[in-house]
């Protein structure tokens, strides 16, 4: 193979000589520069992290009010990956609450040349949750919530809440938060709780309006395997209850497994798997990798099933629950961050650019 | 249009007038003589006369025979069919048809009038009371209604033709009309307006018609009191979609109107209304309509007045509005405007790309899972607008390949590439990879290489191929940027473009050597995997075709061998074009490696001993194997043990892949010798390569068109082909560089 000497030696000619020398492209290309797609978020190449830090019970009730983090626990959330959102101000949601139940009754009105009789009036706050954030790089969280009411109801006859959104981002990828133009918020993880239609008509009035994308997250069964394991650290400090988990075997027809273990012992279980020499506050894919081993062994050792020749699917605690297709359901506030540290983690590498 | 031309030259008049002389009097006077031209030419038009005569014809005037009448319906046929009619037009000859003036051409006159721009509503109020008048034929009645609902959507304001609801509604007891009656009136309700009225109105069993229970059906959402009768939850079917003649000569007109401006205006192509499809379940993949921003700080707006995108209708008004162009609410409504486009083109605005980039990816990214549709499209442009954002956005790019690529692509190409399937619109993401810049050898591993392999060690054969030709392209297009670049390099080309990225010719060269090296990695485990398949072949030598020309052609010290891998299939091929295109590249490399070694000498760059020594190697092979029948003996490359050969059971093992016996060549020299010796029973190919036989047998390969062979037994081998003598071919003197 030739080699070659990366600097020119000695000039053909004069002229030669410094023209190449002074031979230097001029042309974005890959690497540096600040056009477009190098700025972009694209160079951060996003890497599937192998470490994580240890779930740190946190109280959020003290940087977070408490009404708020009630609205977020025990609901099961529908998991979406939203772009940057273009020219969003956190200082013009009033204006946005308008302007979102106005889109959403023209919409409903629009199909209702046949269906009659339900008139309904939408009523949406959008509102800012302040103390979720991790890093200065996170953009503040952001909840909606729809209340329907009737046109001629009694004035003091309660508003029902029919949907309830959540975009959020804690502890993105600070280097990708960083390339994005100051124009751009980044919120990628958008939670949804409520029928799909409305979930449609939100997600098209923020398309239009801050010229964003949205796309399914599917939690896949290695970050099931994280969650498993985040849970189960956390059960000295809260109780568990149980975990249980769901894989579904490949055969024929399909078996749907189910696997509940009792807390204490899936505890030691997770604390045999803990390696000595890494750091205390950090938990490595290996260990987690490990402790699902371990309790594929078990199984195996019992039913003669390998587990691992199939999917987990699911993933359940006291603590919260998780669903392969993107849904999530989060009860204790306490870990909360950490679950939604690692779906935000999803969403950014979801996201197609 | 006439008028338009004359307003034009008489401007031109104005323009060359003042220039010759600053009076204003003289400007003043050439005005006057352009308004009498003007007029003059208007009396002299015929398509005006032609109107004239059609707004002033008298009742009872003859048609059967009347020449003057046929002349002129002809002419505004002609316009009609061609252009469409202006609004005063439409006017007009409605009413000269509805009225029945002359009687017969009604038909005629409704089935060519289209409007080139809008319908003007007092026309079709007009029109309405002839049909009040009730002597119009029912069939002439029922094409009039047709010819409304067609243009419906064109006429300029409708609250005419509200006020007249009842006129229109009394229709409906008219059996024929009453399908299309329904229709228009369904078109035309408003809430309020049912409230002043009341309509007694009885269905008869056989009433129940769809287009009925539709109208029926609006009129009880908006006022339930007034509609009795029980209508069924569910209505199936509307309207039905009548067949008028109207609407493909619209389609032209309109397409020719724009076209005459710019290649196609149509500011929403493909565009759906989303609020129509949001059951649907992929409608994100289709182009959002082009909406201006919702401007709501206000002080901006003060400022300076803006021009929405959607307003945009002709190349010249972008070039006028320019300065005040607002982007869109979401920039992927751009694709489907070659105006808007162009204006994103000028503007390169960072955020603007990185919205529209976000789209892209997303819309490609989603588009594998819902895109059946999406792999028939076929470029160019024009053939795209029914086809997914995806196609456009692939035009998109083809239309700026020229320029450079586009930005915006490889990044989300790069992140495409790791999910990709390798099916999806495989031709246009090869295309698009083929146009990529070149990337650093740093990352070109991790953003390249390892996608590309794992894709194409587990794809069949054409995929491979597809790759191999891709990669090609890249090269050619990283060697032809070079080649143009260095040259130029007494302009900044800093200059006009955004970012400066100084890539040192090492760095290039790295970038390249490893691209070369990469290709020769894919090559030889592919022909491997795909059993040395002809069709793969030829396509890595198409790559080494480009690979041995690096230095001659374009200018980069970098010269490459093929690895053993490519080199002996290519040898030992069965099919005589590798081995002929072979000995072409091995003609290259050679005419390469001896400039190299000539400027070489003047110590501007260098060329590693290790590459002639390679070079050597499979020259001196090639020749002892094709023409010395050398092959397997000590010395040379390939050294097989002389008992492991007998075992073979091949007679003269060493002479097996001469050009007479080589398996690409044996069926030449079996004509050969069948041509030389017809009569000859026993095939021996050994007399082919006595005497005069061997010059003739050669002389019959070339005559095949092998002429990379020709050039390499020219070049390689010291043969008079005069003398007769089969003389001794040697490995050609390439003195290693010590």
């Amino acid at each position: 193979m030739a080699e070659r000497s990366s600097t020119m030696k000695t000039p053909l000619n004069k002229a030669l000589a410094q023209r190449r020398s002074k031979r230097r492209y001029s042309r974005r290309s890959c690497g540096e520069g600040t056009y477009l797609g190098y700025t972009s978020g694209r160079q951060t190449v996003l890497k599937i992290p192998t470490s994580r830090k240890k779930p740190k019970s946190r109280d959020i009730t003290n940087q977070v009010d408490p009404d708020q983090v009630a609205l977020l626990v025990k609901k099961e959330w529908h998991l979406s990956y939203v772009t940057p959102l273009y020219q969003f101000r956190y200082t013009m949601l009033k204006t946005y609450s308008k302007e979102l139940s106005a889109f959403l009754v023209s919409e409903k009105q629009q199909g209702q040349t046949i269906e009659t009789g339900q008139e309904l009036c939408f009523k949406v706050n959008i509102s800012v949750v302040l103390g979720l954030a991790e890093t200065n790089q996170d953009a503040e969280t952001i909840y909606i919530q729809i209340l329907s009411k009737q046109v001629f109801a009694a004035k003091d006859e309660a508003q029902k809440v029919v949907w309830s959104g959540l975009l959020t981002c804690i502890n993105g990828d600070v280097d990708y938060l960083r390339s994005l133009p100051p124009e751009f918020v980044s919120l990628p993880l958008l939670c949804t709780s409520g029928p799909e239609s409305l979930s449609a008509l939100v997600k098209s009035w923020l398309k239009k309006t801050f010229d964003c994308c949205f796309g399914p997250i599917c939690i896949t069964s290695t970050n099931l395997q994280w969650l498993a394991a985040l849970w189960t650290g956390c059960h000295p400090t809260k109780n568990i209850q149980y975990l249980k988990l769901a894989w579904t075997i490949p055969t024929q027809p399909p078996m749907d497994v189910t696997y509940k273990v009792n807390p204490q012992d899936v505890w030691k279980l997770w604390d045999s798997a803990r390696l000595d020499d890494g750091a205390e506050d950090s938990i490595n894919i290996e260990e987690v990798n490990s402790f699902i081993r371990g309790l594929q062994t078990h199984f195996f050792r019992h039913f003669r099933l390998d587990l691992s020749a199939g999917s987990l699917m699911r993933v359940s605690t006291a603590l919260g629950s998780a669903h392969h297709s993107g849904k999530i359901k989060i009860t204790s506030p306490d870990y909360m961050t950490t679950v939604l540290q690692l779906l935000t983690e999803c969403a950014l590498l979801k996201m197609p650019i | 249009m006439a008028k338009a031309f004359n307003l034009l030259t008489s401007d031109l008049d104005v323009s060359s007038e003042s220039d010759l002389s600053v009076s204003s009097r003289a400007s003043n006077r050439s005005l006057r003589v352009a308004e009498k031209e003007r007029r003059k030419s208007e009396a002299e038009d015929p398509f005006l006369l032609a109107l004239k005569y059609f707004s002033e014809v008298k009742a009872g005037t003859p048609w059967m025979g009347n020449d003057v009448l046929e002349r002129n319906l002809v002419l505004v046929e002609r316009m009609g069919l061609t252009r469409g009619l202006p609004p005063e037009v439409i006017s007009t000859m409605l009413d000269y048809a509805m009225s029945l003036r002359m009687g017969a051409p009604c038909v005629r006159v409704l089935k060519f009038l289209i409007p080139a721009t809008v319908v003007p509503q007092e026309a079709i109020v007009r029109a309405v009371a002839w049909l009040c008048v009730g002597k119009i034929a029912i069939s002439t009645q029922v094409l009039f209604l047709k010819w409304v609902l067609t243009f419906f959507d064109m006429i300029d304001s409708k609250d005419h033709l509200r006020s007249i609801y009842g006129f229109i509604f009394n229709f409906v007891t008219e059996e024929h009309l009453c399908p299309y009656i329904c229709h228009l009136l369904y078109l035309l309700t408003r809430k309020d307006m049912l409230h002043q009225r009341s309509f007694i109105f009885s269905l008869s069993p056989q009433g129940r018609q769809p287009f009925l229970l539709h109208l029926l059906s609006l009129y009880k959402v908006f006022c339930p009191e007034l509609v009795t009768t029980a209508l069924p939850s569910k209505l199936r079917g509307g309207f039905k979609n009548h067949v008028t003649p109207w609407k493909g000569v619209l389609n032209a007109i309109q397409k020719r109107n724009t076209g005459q401006v710019t290649s196609d205006i149509r500011l929403t192509i493909g565009v759906k209304d989303g609020s129509n499809s949001r059951k649907r379940k992929c409608n994100h993949l289709q182009l959002p309509s082009l909406n201006s921003a919702v401007q709501r700080n206000l002080s901006s707006t003060n400022s300076r007045k803006v021009f929405p995108l959607e307003q945009l209708h002709s190349f010249p008004e972008l070039l006028d509005n320019l300065h005040r162009i607002e982007l869109p609410s979401q920039m992927g409504s751009l694709l489907g405007s070659s105006l808007a486009l162009c204006y994103l083109d000028y503007v390169q605005d960072d955020s603007a790309f990185l919205r529209l980039n976000f789209w892209l990816g997303h819309a490609l990214h989603e588009g594998k899972k819902a895109s059946p549709y999406a792999q028939n499209c076929v470029l160019p442009v024009s053939t795209c607008q029914n086809c997914s954002p995806l196609c456009l956005f692939y035009a998109y790019v083809l239309s700026r390949a020229p320029q450079e690529g586009f930005f915006s692509t490889e990044s989300f190409l790069y992140k495409f590439l790791n999910v990709w399937d390798g099916s999806l619109l495989r031709p246009q993401i090869l295309g698009l990879l083929s146009h990529i810049p070149v990337v650093p050898s740093s990352c070109i591993h991790q953003l390249l290489f390892e996608p590309l392999m794992q894709l194409f060690f587990s794809s069949t054969l054409f995929f491979k191929c597809s790759v191999i030709e891709c990669l090609n392209d890249m090269l050619l297009k990283w060697l032809t940027w070079h080649s143009v670049y260095s040259v130029e390099d007494g302009l900044d080309i800093s200059l006009n473009s955004h970012t400066p990225m100084n890539m040192t010719l090492s760095g290039f060269m790295d970038s390249v050597m490893e691209l070369v090296l990469f290709v020769g990695r894919l090559a030889t485990v592919g022909l491997q995997l795909e059993g040395c398949s002809s069709l793969l072949l030829s396509f890595v030598l198409d790559f080494y075709e480009t690979v041995c020309d690096m230095f001659l052609k374009f200018e980069l010290p970098l010269v490459v061998m093929p690895p053993v891998g490519v080199f002996y299939p290519a040898l030992f091929a069965t099919d005589p074009v590798s081995v002929d295109r072979l000995c072409f590249i091995m003609c290259r490399y050679k005419q390469n490696l001896t400039a190299a070694k000539f400027q070489q000498q003047e110590h501007v760059f260098h060329i590693s001993s290790q590459t002639y020594r390679e070079f050597n190697r499979y020259q001196l092979l090639m020749v002892s194997t094709l023409w010395n029948s050398r092959l397997f003996q000590p010395g040379m490359a390939v050294e097989v043990d002389h008992n492991l050969l007998a075992l073979s059971k091949v007679p003269e093992p060493s002479a097996s892949f001469t050009l007479i016996r080589h398996p690409a060549f044996v069926g030449y020299a079996l004509d050969f010798h069948l041509k030389c010796w017809p009569e000859r029973k026993d095939m021996d190919l050994k007399s082919v390569k006595a005497g005069k036989h061997w010059e003739w047998y050669l002389e019959f390969l070339f005559s095949h068109g092998y002429l990379g062979l020709q050039q390499f037994v020219q070049s390689n081998i010291n043969w008079h082909p005069g003398s007769g003598t089969k003389s001794q071919g040697q490995g050609d003197g390439q003195p290693t560089n010590g």
